[in-house]
């Protein structure tokens, strides 16, 4: 008889009796609603985007942010939308070598080139577009450019569009943010035009092909 | 805020970065805080007189038409009480039910409706009532679905929302929002139907919602709904055992079924508001004593006398309102409930009707166990403070903040009772009907046997010494019960674990 009584499977429980009982527990329940309540609904809603920077006395527990109104800022590192940097007289640095376009696995980044007629840098881009639809923000663009003239560092992401077209952003909405400037920029732009006195070969030319001009 | 067209517009309106809002100035949000505060408690008292005046106006209409048929100050209660109060406050429950469900679990809650037609409400929340309208225009514009097989019975399925919706409204009539006053010269008091039946017609009333509730799932031609109206209607009954057997209790110690009577029991009768008027410019506050609090300082309320009344009576309540933990019948995440097919303005009317359905439990456990109307300790001075002010009477006064006292009550009890949702798991089905018919029954049972017992051996005063008694016991065990140490929760968590 004993063996068939420990034969049925008694429940067991870590419940004290006080937590059997129910009550105290519910009330206790109700005891940290109540207290969410009050010092939600009275509390002082500090903004700061960091929750773990919200502190002080009568902060409330509300750890949302209301999105569009409010943003986190995002980490430094962070690969946001690009932009074109600017030079201190506000054109883009961007020389038009398309090593960009080239790294570009997306193939987002449409360039025409054009040439300055009086600056000691030859080229600069007449189109510079980016198809933010395409772009899949690896970097290489930013790797890929020798003059710094491309970044990811606006800490915004692209921005949602009511068609596709208004995605592809021209260098007019690229060229944005603090201008850049480097020691070495200065022997390159705004120096007056030096264009070569063009010289007669003194012997004869060679092409690849083994070709020899006269 | 417009969205620019083109891309360099588009990038042009935004900063560079993030945008972090400032960060209000403390003090200033404080005087904010206290401002809206107060404004909200002054909107509050300003309403309580309108409820009063607007009853004065109908039967001052009702004295320019022959025919009154004596209905004028029905007539205006209903429209203050029940097509105000209970219709607005129901109303405003519908977002407050969402908005302070996300304060206890530190949501914002729902504030993206925006009156952004208005200029100077632009980006506004409003605290969320924009929501409502948003919903009633949602409700109104769906197509009115009535599902293939309910088309036999299309009366019946039609009827069940109103028969869910009417009683939830029609049992404010017997609440006594403040007590009977001369104001502007008529007699008026904030009562539907003052009638010798009051707590009657509540039980009758309660079991008409059961119909309607039991036609929808029946009539819907739906597995699920019909399963949520057997359950609904199986509660319904079980626990309305429990509601009539509580308010006996009451009506034991109190000695009538009238509301009015009852909560004019628990405070200061007019006659000794008058006196304590007319002896203010004479003598001291002591000539004036409240002949209502017992042992001379202890409130005569409802919950005093009936602790286990009252608690008994919220959670029968609960269970009437069909909603947590008692919401099986609706059951969301199983069966959806009752009203599955119902669509459209239908659907809102079940919806409107359980929070009308709370006003009107929050409304009768005020009249009853809290003191209805009456503010405790401080009628005679009141009277005495306001006796002149523009020109009308202490008493009239008075009555403007009992009937604010009496709203407060309500939203008290409401609030409590929308605590309860959240601080209890969804009982079981088994688990309503034993906790309805093998608890709250017989201890309802003795409340009532040791109520008449003690009333006949003991008279009031040992009612009052009981519900003290009883109070006590409760505190001690919801204070004292064992309590298990933070340690022995892990503990208990990783053997759990280990268990299965």
């Amino acid at each position: 008889m004993d063996k068939a009584r420990d034969a049925i499977p008694v429940p067991e429980t870590d419940l004290s009796i006080g937590q059997r009982l129910y009550l105290r527990e519910a009330i206790r329940g109700m005891e940290v609603l109540a207290k969410h309540f009050w010092r939600n609904l009275f509390g002082y809603r500090d903004p700061a985007p960091e929750i773990l920077e919200r502190k002080g006395p009568g902060v409330n527990l509300v750890t949302t942010i209301n999105y569009p109104e409010e943003r986190k800022p995002y980490p430094p590192g962070y690969r946001g939308m690009h932009r074109l940097v600017p030079r201190i007289d506000g054109r883009p640095r961007c020389v038009a070598c398309y090593m960009c376009a080239t790294a570009c696995p997306a193939q987002c980044i449409y360039i025409e080139a054009g040439e300055y007629e009086d600056q000691a840098i030859e080229k600069y881009p007449v189109r510079f577009e980016i198809d933010e639809l395409r772009c899949i923000v690896c970097g290489f663009c930013v790797e890929a450019c020798p003059k710094d003239a491309i970044r990811m560092d606006t800490g915004t992401h692209a921005p949602a569009v009511l068609s596709r077209p208004l995605a592809v952003f021209d260098k007019e909405a690229l060229l944005k943010g603090p201008a850049v400037e480097y020691p070495s920029d200065a022997l390159t732009y705004g120096l007056p035009l030096r264009r070569p006195e063009p010289k007669e070969p003194e012997g004869p030319g060679v092409t690849s092909k083994g070709e020899v001009l006269r | 805020m417009a969205i620019p067209t083109t891309p360099s517009a588009r990038l042009a309106s935004e900063d560079f970065g993030p945008v972090t809002p400032p960060k209000p100035v403390y003090s200033q949000w404080l005087v904010k805080t206290i401002v809206g505060w107060s404004v909200f408690v002054g909107f509050l008292v300003a309403l309580s007189w309108v409820f009063l005046a607007l009853t004065r106006l109908f039967i001052w209409i009702g004295t320019l038409i022959p025919l009154d048929w004596g209905i004028s100050q029905a007539l205006g209660t209903i429209v203050s009480l029940v097509l105000v109060l209970v219709m607005v406050t129901a109303t405003l429950l519908t977002m407050a039910d969402r908005k302070w469900s996300a304060l206890m679990q530190d949501r914002v809650g729902p504030n993206r409706a925006r009156l952004s037609i208005i200029p100077f409400l632009r980006d506004k929340p409003l605290k969320g009532i924009p929501h409502i309208l948003a919903d009633v225009l949602k409700m109104v514009f769906k197509e009115d679905f009535i599902p293939q097989g309910a088309m036999a019975d299309r009366f019946l399925f039609n009827l069940a929302p109103l028969l869910a919706f009417a009683p939830a409204f029609m049992l404010f009539a017997i609440v006594p929002v403040s007590p009977e006053l001369t104001f502007w010269g008529a007699r008026i008091q904030l009562q539907v139907a003052r009638v010798d039946w009051g707590i009657l017609y509540v039980f009758a009333l309660a079991s008409i919602a059961v119909l309607g509730t039991a036609l929808a799932g029946w009539t819907s031609h739906n597995k699920l709904a019909l399963l949520g109206g057997l359950r609904a209607s199986a509660q319904l009954v079980s626990y309305e055992v429990t509601l009539g057997l509580t308010l006996v209790g009451a009506l034991i110690v109190f000695g009538t079924l009238r509301l009015d009577t009852m909560a004019q029991l628990q405070g200061m009768t007019e006659a000794g508001l008058r006196a304590a008027a007319s002896f203010a410019n004479r003598a001291g506050d002591y000539l004036v004593r409240d002949e209502s609090l017992l042992f001379g300082w202890l409130p005569a309320w409802g919950a005093l006398f009936q602790p286990v009344g009252m608690i008994l009576f919220l959670v029968a309540g609960q269970a009437e309102v069909k909603r947590a933990p008692f919401d099986t019948p609706e059951g969301d995440s199983e069966i959806i409930g009752y009203f599955l097919e119902y669509s459209g303005l239908k659907s809102g009317m079940f919806y409107i009707a359980e929070y009308a359905e709370t006003v009107v439990i929050s409304g009768i456990v005020t009249a009853i166990f809290l003191g209805a109307y009456h503010i405790p300790w401080l009628e005679p001075s009141i009277v005495r403070t306001t006796e002149g002010w523009l020109g009308a009477s202490g008493i009239a006064w008075l009555a403007v903040f009992q009937v604010f006292a009496f709203i407060v009550k309500m939203l008290a009890i409401i609030w409590v009772l929308f605590v309860v949702r959240w601080a209890f798991p969804r009982f079981r089905y088994d688990q309503i009907m034993r906790l309805g018919w093998k608890m709250m029954l017989p201890v309802s049972l003795v409340n009532v046997a040791l109520t008449g017992a003690i009333l006949l051996w003991a008279g009031r005063d040992g009612l009052a010494w009981m519900g003290i008694i009883e109070w006590i016991a409760i505190w001690f065990f919801v204070a004292f019960s064992a309590r298990a140490p933070q340690a022995a929760e892990a503990a208990g968590h990783s053997s759990t674990v280990a268990a299965h």
